[in-house]
């Protein structure tokens, strides 16, 4: 087929012991593709990742590389056409880094000046210093740059189609969202094809165009990240992303969708008395109070109007409002919950670009958008058809 | 301070008798180490390849050091090879083989699994494999498995003169035959000297052979 980089057909893995590893694998991936494998451990995508480069051989079915079976193709040059990057990183302890980069050339007999440059200009690419790192060696590196030499590595010989098997599994999370950040930018830059295989699927969403949730060998839907998360499959689908889910909502939907829209606004000039008055009658503590062509001046308390009142003060409500943070209504809900956590519990005003408000984020909007997440993980977890249904 | 005297004087006096014992002793060390190295090292590659292959060697090397140095020269003997050179570095030859064995398994096996998966899926051959990421990471292992193979023969070759191939301990049986303590130094000496020099050399080797990459 026209278009398919690499297309399994039908590709299984049955190993001696009769362990099906992998059955009925069909799948095209497209130039430029990042493709994710995921599922549970033993599903079958590791497996599936290294029939690409023969370093399993399928028991069925056929894999294409550019239309070709890659079985014409000697597994060696293969390889060499490929990268491959692994959670173990495996670096050549007794080599420079500059030839662990340019190793698959140096297989490739390319002259040494010319790999040093490929090193070189590689090393750059990802914002280190090529004459700090070509001549070291990788037990003098750490964790996480071991695994960037890694993953340079996998592009030296500039191959079409890059295998990453769980390439960040044994990182610390800040190094593994550096890297997960960098490989994606790079893969944009480089336009390469990706096949990246995790069990983490707050990963795959962040990096994949397409997800193909596996299990016991066989797919059970492949979709974008989007598709996968508004429509999952059946409940094992919804389960496995389930979890992830709830995170995503606080650092995926914005202030706008979830804010109360007509929050109880006062005009500056407004005097103390009508003001308690207008928050007994709408049942709040607090108002924003805003000029009169409607921009926002800050919030006034209940508390501070009755002791002003108290003392007998005659001045208009906004003398007494106090200034606070506020959201744009395109900043994420995360963003709100930071502000509420740093000392503003009570509620953070949304203004446009204007300086008009146009929302107010409360606890109790917070606590809605949990309780949505909260329902949803739970119908991850009840088969019903008839629940799934309701949110498709 | 006589016996020192003493032992100078035949070192001086029998200097020719010293240096051909030396060079024997060199003979009997040099040559059942070199067949050592070149038979020992790529039978054990190959059985880390064909594990089945292993049990016999490394059963076989290791009976060979466990029998009594006297007794696998007497069983040379036995074996119909009769006395001289010939049964002695076989002897030695044989005895020499398990430390290298031992060591050349270990350091291939132990070659972290991470280095050979990346490797073979960046396309490296079954040779190269072996040669440019197997060897340069075991060879240390392997040289310190040489190393002490090397210190043992020095030692053990001086019991050779016992089935007649002469060396240093050819010079410390004949003393001892005389009682005289000065021609058992003679032959001591450069024995223990040779031992040290061996092992000392050896040192510098394992050392030039590791990988900066490796080194602590």
């Amino acid at each position: 087929m026209a278009g398919s980089l690499l297309k399994f057909e039908n590709v299984g893995k049955v190993y001696p012991d009769g362990t099906r590893a992998v059955s009925q694998f069909t799948l095209d991936i497209h130039q430029g593709e990042f493709v994710v494998l995921i599922g549970p451990s033993g599903c079958g995508k590791t497996t599936t990742l290294r029939m690409v480069n023969r370093l399993i051989e399928p028991s069925s079915g056929t894999i294409l590389l550019d239309g070709q079976d890659f079985r014409q193709v000697r597994p060696v040059e293969l390889r060499r056409r490929l990268g491959y990057v692994i959670q173990r990183i495996g670096l050549m302890p007794h080599l420079s880094i500059a030839d662990n980069i340019t190793f698959v050339p140096k297989l490739k007999k390319v002259s040494q000046k010319a790999r040093r440059s490929r090193a070189y200009e590689l090393l750059e690419l990802v914002g280190l210093e090529p004459s700090a790192y070509m001549d070291r060696y990788p037990n003098e590196l750490s964790g996480g740059q071991q695994q960037r030499i890694g993953v340079l590595r996998a592009l030296a010989h500039d191959p079409d189609i890059i295998l990453m098997d769980e390439p960040f599994g044994a990182l610390d999370p800040l190094m593994r969202e550096q890297l997960q950040e960098e490989v994606k930018r790079l893969q944009r830059a480089v336009s390469k094809t990706i096949i990246f295989v995790t069990h983490d699927m707050d990963e795959a969403l962040t990096m994949a165009d397409r997800i193909v949730l596996m299990r016991e060998g066989e797919i059970v839907q492949v979709g974008t990240p989007e598709e996968m998360l508004r429509r999952p499959k059946d409940a094992f689908v919804t389960q496995f992303i389930g979890r992830h889910r709830m995170l995503r909502q606080a650092s995926e939907v914005t202030v706008d969708e979830v804010m109360l829209t007509h929050p109880v606004t006062v005009p500056a000039d407004l005097g103390l008395a009508r003001s308690l008055d207008a928050m007994r009658r709408r049942r709040v503590d607090s108002l924003l109070v805003v000029q009169r062509d409607g921009s926002f001046c800050g919030v006034v308390r209940l508390p501070l109007v009755q002791d002003a009142m108290n003392l007998g003060r005659e001045c208009g409500v906004g003398e007494l409002a106090e200034t606070c943070k506020t959201l744009c209504p395109q900043d994420l809900v995360l963003e709100a919950m930071h502000i509420m956590l740093e000392g503003q519990p009570s509620g953070v005003p949304v203004v446009d670009e204007s300086a008009h408000v146009v929302g107010l984020v409360t606890r109790g909007t917070l606590v809605g958008l949990l309780g949505d997440a909260l329902k949803r993980a739970h119908e991850a977890e009840s088969p019903s058809t008839e629940t799934a249904d309701q949110w498709a | 301070m006589v016996l020192i005297q003493h032992t100078w004087q035949f070192f001086l006096s029998h200097s020719h008798q010293v240096v051909k014992a030396t060079l024997q002793q060199l003979y009997l060390v040099g040559i059942p180490m070199g067949l050592a190295v070149i038979v020992a090292i790529p039978l054990t590659i190959l059985s880390t390849r064909v594990k089945a292959l292993y049990g016999p060697v490394i059963w076989f090397a290791n009976a060979m050091q466990t029998i009594p140095s006297l007794a696998l020269l007497a069983l040379m003997i036995a074996m119909g090879m009769g006395i001289g050179t010939v049964p002695a570095v076989v002897a030695l030859f044989l005895y020499a083989l398990m430390p290298i064995v031992r060591n050349t398994y270990v350091g291939i096996q132990g070659v972290d699994e991470g280095v050979k998966d990346a490797a073979r899926g960046m396309g490296v051959t079954t040779w190269q494999l072996l040669l440019i990421v197997e060897l340069p990471l075991a060879l240390r292992v392997i040289i310190a498995g040489v190393r002490s193979a090397l210190v043992a023969t020095v030692g053990f070759a001086t019991l050779a003169a016992l089935i007649g191939a002469g060396g240093l301990g050819n010079l410390i049986m004949e003393g001892m035959g005389m009682a005289s303590n000065s021609i058992v130094l003679a032959g001591t000496i450069p024995a223990i000297i040779l031992a040290f020099l061996a092992d000392g050399v050896m040192g510098r080797v394992e050392k030039a052979l590791t990988p900066r990459g490796l080194r602590v």
